[in-house]
Parts: structure tokens; C-alpha cells; sequence
């Protein structure tokens, strides 16, 4: 092999192993040091506030107090923008799901967790609706390919939550009731919207963006209690985020 | 606000401890007048005896040593920026539902879950000497307390209701109080150094009886590390033992209430013997096999001598190495530290200022919180020295049992032997011990601290060379 000019031997070199020295080898002081460090710790956090921010890493006890633990039930780190949380059935305003079972989520599906069975409203002879439709929460892979190949934004994925757990399997398979959650959305481009008679408002919100609103179910008649197995979402707000680094930021 | 929390909880801990060592008083004058009456005039010691015994050994001690099993994780946790155990709750008490009680509830817990876990015993196991290990490792350390002086003597008459009862029981209450289990056994420090090494047997016994290769290792290194030790602890206290006049403890702690250089300084062993005190400290922390000197337990690597032990006769192990945490502090403070004595230098003629207007047994009381809280700080420091340091490679055990303690333990011996000849009354001693104690904070603190650079760049710096030059 042809020597590369750019490994010069004596860029850097490894110095040898040069044992302790003779301060290191008296043992005790840096004993002593290192027992100091310790109780600095010990004493700032012993005497120190917590500061319970969820982000770690912009946490400021008092008093120098250092601890990095997240008490998890109590306390939680935020999920990042674009977390694939559970499902959600987006509802529109007058509660109905956007929903028009056109089967696309359950055939792009790579888990094959949704079903879907559809009927026609009675009084609207135009859109289909799902009469069933079924997640198998234990099925899915959480690939977010449903939400992006929904054509109605019907189905999403923005709750901010892990799927609950339940102490049977057929709890996990999640029907309309339990899915339909959240705020309504509407544009303007909704045929049910268009129509002459329709008395829903045009209303726009945004596809992308965070949660800020509650994601309880919409319907009542929810089979599945909201209770200690369904926790709080966390509180998400935009200055929990860790800063995005700029572009010519040397750590990037 | 934590800060204020932690604040209260020390003074309330602090004034819990001055009641306590008040009602120990109480309690043992009160058995000794009772049985002067039961056993004839001259019996006070068996009352003495037994108050002792269940007040110092069984509250002091196993009430220490179990809130240390939580105290060595908490305290573990905040050296390591963590929380530490707080989940376990008193959940019966009706205000407790959801208070954690800085972890406390978790020694109940842990006790709780010792006693009723599944005691297995290998089948090749030898039955008789396995059931012995335990009990050997966990005797031995409790009977040393017995010496210790927690408190001094004080007249029994001056403890507030006992000069009553005895009258009414038509009892002479002239016998001292102290708070020490055998007030006056002359062999002293040899009772403790002869009884300390019968742990030796339970760590041996644990190891051979296990039939377990790895556990019976774990034995062979846990005897060979204390025989290499034991001599250096022996060595190293012979300079106070001089220094003193004594082998008894009471009769240390009461020496050093005398004062250095015209009552300026506590001749405490601290200032006397610094080198003793290292020595004593390394060689006992040594032998009571705990990190950094864990090499024959090892419980997460190199599995150990109780390796096949489980339920409560491994917790029996366990606690005895808190016991042990516990004695040694409790040595350790009764010869190094001025045992019971204020923290002041004896000039200042605080202890005879509250002694002439308190009274004897209000300075009886202070002397066994004073004695308490030294203790508090050693097992603390200890503690302190256990989540710092990484475990000594065996090698390096030996070679600092023998190597280094022992020539140093011989030599500070020779020195102190010559020092104490040239000038009778310790202050040179303490001149020497106090240059001692100075070149060792001096290097410490000034000694400018160096990370070694294993790599390191040669010639230019690293931004002024060519991008790509120093790469793959």
C-alpha cells in the first residue's frame, strides 16, 4: 500500500503508560480529594431544592442541587413534535367521524390491525361511513403510514400518549367509541361543508402543530371508563422543547 | 425550603438524641436502684448491666444499623445526583398515605421481605456449619459496643427522681451511672481486637460450608484480607494505647479531655497520632469487608462468601457489617475523636461551666449527644468513603495490608515511642501530629491536580492543521 502523505507518523502519538506519580501514589490526599467532590454532592443535594423540569437538561436546583432523576408517574419528559402517539378518529364539528371508510388505512397498513366495515348515513347519500372501525392497538407498529395515506385527515396520530395498558387482550382492540377523540377538525374544502344545506362553519386547522387542546373522547357513550389506566397527558408546551441548534453551531 | 426542611429535621433528630441518652441515664439508675433493692446493697451493676445492654446495644446499635440498611442507599443516591428509595409507604397511618418520609418506611420493608423470603440451603450443603456462619459473623460485632464509653459515670443521686425512689425503696443510690456495657474491663482494646477476629469464622465458616467454589473463594480472600489486616490494627493503635497510658476505652476518652499546649487543643488521638489514625481507619475498613475493600464479597462480580445464603440469614450478614460500620465508628470516635467530649479546646472550661450550673447529669446527657453526633459523622464518613472509592483489586489489598500499613503502623510506633520519651506531657507529640495533619491538607489542597493525557497532539494545534490531516 502506498504511503499516504497525510498519515505523517508524527501528527500525534500515545504516551507511554508512565505509571502513577508521586503525588497519586501517596494515595491519601487524592483520596481526600475525591471524597471533598463527593460531598459537595452530597451537601447540594441533601440541603438543595429539586427542580422537577422535565427537560433534564435545563434543570436548576437551588443550592446546586443536581438531580437528574424523573420521578416517571409523577413526572414526565414532553415528547418530541411528531411523536406517533395512540390513534385518534378525527371528528368533525357536528361529532360525526371525518371518516369516509375509503379502506386506504387498512390497506396500506403493514400490520393489517384496522378493520373496517362501512354503511351509508341515511339522510347523506353522497359519503360512506364506517360502521366499524377497528385498531388492534397490540397489532399495530405505530408506522404512521394510516395517517399518511388518509385522504380526509381522518385518522391521526397526535395524542401525545402511549396505548393504555389493560389487563385483557381484547382490551387493546379499540373500537370507534374509544377512538373517536379530540378537537373537531374542518376545511373549507369539505364536501359536507359545501353543500347548500350544510350549516357546519368553514373552519381550518392547521395539519401540522401541537396538541393544545384537550384529546378526551368526544362522544359520551365511551365503553372504556377514563380512569387510573388511562393517565394525563403531559402538559406540552412549545418552551419545554430543547432549542434546536443553529446551523454553523459547532455541536451540531 | 428543602433546606429549612433538612435544618429542622437535624435539630429534631438532635434534640430526640439528648432525650434519649437522658432516659438511658434514667433508665439504668433506675434498674441499678432496683436491683440494689431485689439483690442487696453492692448488686447495682446487674441492673447497670442489663439497662446497658438493652438500651446501648439493642436501641443504639440495632436501631443505627437498621436505618443505615436505608441510610446507605439514600445517602448513596444524593452522592450520585439520583433521589434514591422513597416508594415505600406507611400507608396504614392514616396521615402517611402518600408521604414518603425521606425513604425511611424502606427499612421495615426490607425486614419484612427478609424475614419472609424462601431460606434455601444447598443440598451439599454442610447443614450445622452453615446455619453457624451467620450467627458467628453476626455476634462477634455486637459484643465490641460493650466496651465503648457512650457516656461518662455520673452519681446516681443527681439523676432527677432517682434519689426518691431509692429512698422509698430504703436503697442507698450511691453507686455511678455511665453508659457503658462493662464499665471496667482493664484488656480493653485487646477484648476488642481478639473478639473482632472471631468474624473471621463466619466469613470462613460461610465460604466452606456453602460448598460453593465461588463461595468458598470468596471466604479464602475474606480470611487471608483480615489476617493481613489485623496486624496493622493492632500496630497502629499501640501509639494511642502509649500515648494515653491505657488499653481502656473510658480511660482513653478521659485522657483526652486534657489539653495540648496549655489546654489550647483537646489532646484528642486525632492530634496525637494522625498517621495512627489513617492507619486504624484503612486496616479497619479493611476488615469489616466493605467497599473499598469488598473483594471477598463482591456481591455484583466476583460473587462472595454468602453467595448461597438467602432470607434473613443473609440479611444476618448484612447487618452485621452495618453493626460493624457502627463499632468502628464508635472506636474510632472513643480514641481518635475525644470520645464523648465537647468539641472544644478544654481552656475555655465549657464542661466544668455546665457541669457547676447544670448539673452532672445535664452534662452527662450533652456528653452522650456529643457522642452520638461523632459517631453520626464517622459512620457518615464512611459511607462517604464507600460510594467514593472504586473496590482495591485483591493484589493490591495485600500489598497495602502488608506494604504499606504495616512499615508505616511500625514506624509511626518507633516515632511516637521516641516522642513521648523525649517530652512526657504529649505536647510534642502533638506539635509533630499537627505538622502531620498540615503537610497533608497543604498537599492536598496546593498540590496542583494534573489529568494525565494519555493522547496527546504534538506540534501544531489541532484548528491550525490541515482539515483531514489528523483522520482515518
Amino acid at each position: 500500500m502506498a504511503h499516504d502523505p497525510r498519515h505523517t507518523p508524527h501528527e500525534f502519538h500515545i504516551e507511554e503508560e508512565k505509571g502513577l506519580t508521586w503525588f497519586e501514589r501517596l494515595y491519601v490526599p487524592a483520596i481526600l480529594r475525591g471524597l471533598a467532590v463527593t460531598t459537595k454532592h452530597f451537601f447540594a443535594n441533601l440541603f438543595g431544592d429539586r427542580d422537577p423540569n422535565p427537560q433534564v437538561v435545563y434543570r436548576k436546583g437551588t443550592l446546586g442541587n443536581a438531580v437528574s432523576t424523573v420521578q416517571y408517574p409523577e413526572e414526565k419528559i414532553p415528547y418530541p413534535v411528531g411523536y406517533r402517539g395512540l390513534h385518534r378518529l378525527v371528528p368533525r364539528e357536528d361529532g360525526k367521524p371525518r371518516c369516509v371508510a375509503c379502506y386506504m388505512c387498512a390497506t396500506v397498513c403493514p400490520a393489517q390491525c384496522i378493520y373496517i366495515e362501512a354503511g351509508e348515513y341515511a339522510d347523506d347519500p353522497i359519503e360512506k361511513y364506517p360502521t366499524t372501525f377497528v385498531i388492534d392497538e397490540l397489532r399495530c407498529v405505530v408506522c404512521g403510514l394510516c395517517v399518511e395515506a388518509c385522504p380526509k385527515d381522518a385518522i391521526r396520530m397526535d395524542t401525545f400518549t402511549h396505548t393504555p395498558p389493560e389487563y385483557r387482550r381484547d382490551g387493546f382492540v379499540y373500537p370507534v367509541e374509544r377512538l373517536l377523540k379530540g378537537p373537531a377538525v374542518g376545511y373549507p374544502s369539505d364536501p359536507w361543508v359545501k353543500r347548500p344545506d350544510s350549516k357546519q362553519p368553514p373552519q381550518h386547522v392547521p395539519f401540522h402543530g401541537l396538541a393544545k387542546h384537550s384529546t378526551e373522547p368526544v362522544a359520551p357513550k365511551a365503553k372504556h371508563p377514563v380512569g387510573p389506566a388511562h393517565p394525563e397527558r403531559p402538559v406540552f408546551q412549545e418552551a419545554d422543547l430543547p432549542k434546536p441548534l443553529a446551523v454553523n453551531d459547532p455541536k451540531r | 425550603m428543602r433546606a429549612a426542611l433538612m435544618t429542622t429535621v437535624i435539630a429534631g433528630v438532635l434534640a430526640l438524641c439528648l432525650g434519649l441518652v437522658a432516659a438511658f441515664y434514667w433508665l439504668a439508675a433506675f434498674l441499678g436502684v432496683a436491683s440494689e433493692a431485689l439483690f442487696g446493697a453492692g448488686r447495682a451493676y446487674i441492673g447497670l448491666a442489663v439497662a446497658n445492654t438493652v438500651t446501648l446495644v439493642l436501641v443504639v446499635v440495632m436501631v443505627i444499623a437498621s436505618l443505615l440498611t436505608v441510610a446507605e442507599r439514600k445517602w448513596s443516591s444524593m452522592m450520585q445526583d439520583r433521589i434514591g428509595p422513597n416508594r415505600a409507604r406507611l400507608a396504614i397511618i392514616p396521615g402517611l398515605k402518600n408521604r414518603s418520609l425521606g425513604g425511611i418506611p424502606h427499612f421495615m420493608a426490607d425486614g419484612l421481605k427478609m424475614l419472609t423470603k424462601e431460606d434455601t440451603i444447598p443440598a451439599q450443603a454442610s447443614r450445622g456449619l452453615f446455619a453457624l456462619a451467620p450467627m458467628l459473623a453476626f455476634g462477634p460485632v455486637f459484643v465490641l459496643f460493650a466496651v465503648v464509653p457512650v457516656a461518662p459515670a455520673i452519681p446516681a443521686a443527681d439523676i432527677p427522681g432517682i434519689a426518691g425512689i431509692a429512698s422509698s425503696w430504703g436503697v442507698n443510690a450511691s453507686f455511678p451511672v455511665a453508659l457503658t456495657v462493662a464499665p471496667n474491663l482493664d484488656i480493653g482494646l485487646l477484648f476488642i481486637f481478639a473478639l473482632s477476629s472471631i468474624a473471621v469464622y463466619g466469613t470462613s465458616l460461610a465460604g466452606w460450608a456453602s460448598n460453593n467454589k465461588l463461595a468458598l473463594l470468596g471466604g479464602v480472600r475474606g480470611a487471608s484480607q483480615m489476617i493481613a489486616y489485623e496486624v496493622a490494627l493492632g500496630l497502629s493503635l499501640v501509639g494511642c494505647m502509649m500515648a494515653f497510658s491505657s488499653l481502656r476505652l473510658d480511660q482513653m476518652t478521659a485522657a483526652q479531655s486534657a489539653g495540648l499546649f496549655g489546654g489550647a487543643l483537646p489532646a484528642w488521638g486525632l492530634f496525637l497520632q494522625p498517621a495512627g489514625f489513617l492507619l486504624f481507619f484503612a486496616a479497619a475498613f479493611a476488615e469489616t469487608k466493605r467497599a473499598p475493600f469488598d473483594a471477598p464479597e463482591g456481591e455484583s462480580e466476583v460473587v462472595g462468601y454468602f453467595v448461597e445464603y438467602s432470607g434473613m440469614r443473609f440479611g444476618m450478614f448484612m447487618i452485621s457489617e452495618f453493626v460493624e460500620i457502627v463499632v468502628l465508628s464508635a472506636i474510632v470516635t472513643s480514641i481518635f475523636l475525644g470520645g464523648y467530649h465537647l468539641p472544644l479546646p478544654p481552656a475555655w472550661g465549657v464542661e466544668p461551666w455546665i457541669a457547676a450550673h447544670w448539673g452532672s447529669f445535664a452534662l452527662g446527657a450533652i456528653y452522650g449527644l456529643c457522642f452520638l453526633m461523632k459517631l453520626a459523622v464517622m459512620i457518615w464518613v464512611q459511607l462517604l468513603i464507600r460510594w467514593s472509592l472504586l473496590r482495591f483489586r485483591y493484589d493490591q489489598i495485600q500489598t497495602l495490608g502488608w506494604k504499606i500499613l504495616l512499615p508505616l503502623a511500625l514506624a509511626n510506633l518507633l516515632v511516637t515511642g521516641v516522642l513521648i520519651l523525649l517530652d512526657q506531657s504529649l505536647d510534642l507529640l502533638g506539635i509533630v501530629g499537627l505538622a502531620e495533619l498540615a503537610l497533608l491538607i497543604g498537599i492536598t489542597v496546593l498540590y496542583p491536580a494534573k489529568r494525565p493525557a494519555s493522547v496527546r497532539y504534538s506540534g501544531q494545534p489541532l484548528a491550525a492543521q490541515a482539515p483531514g490531516a489528523h483522520g482515518h
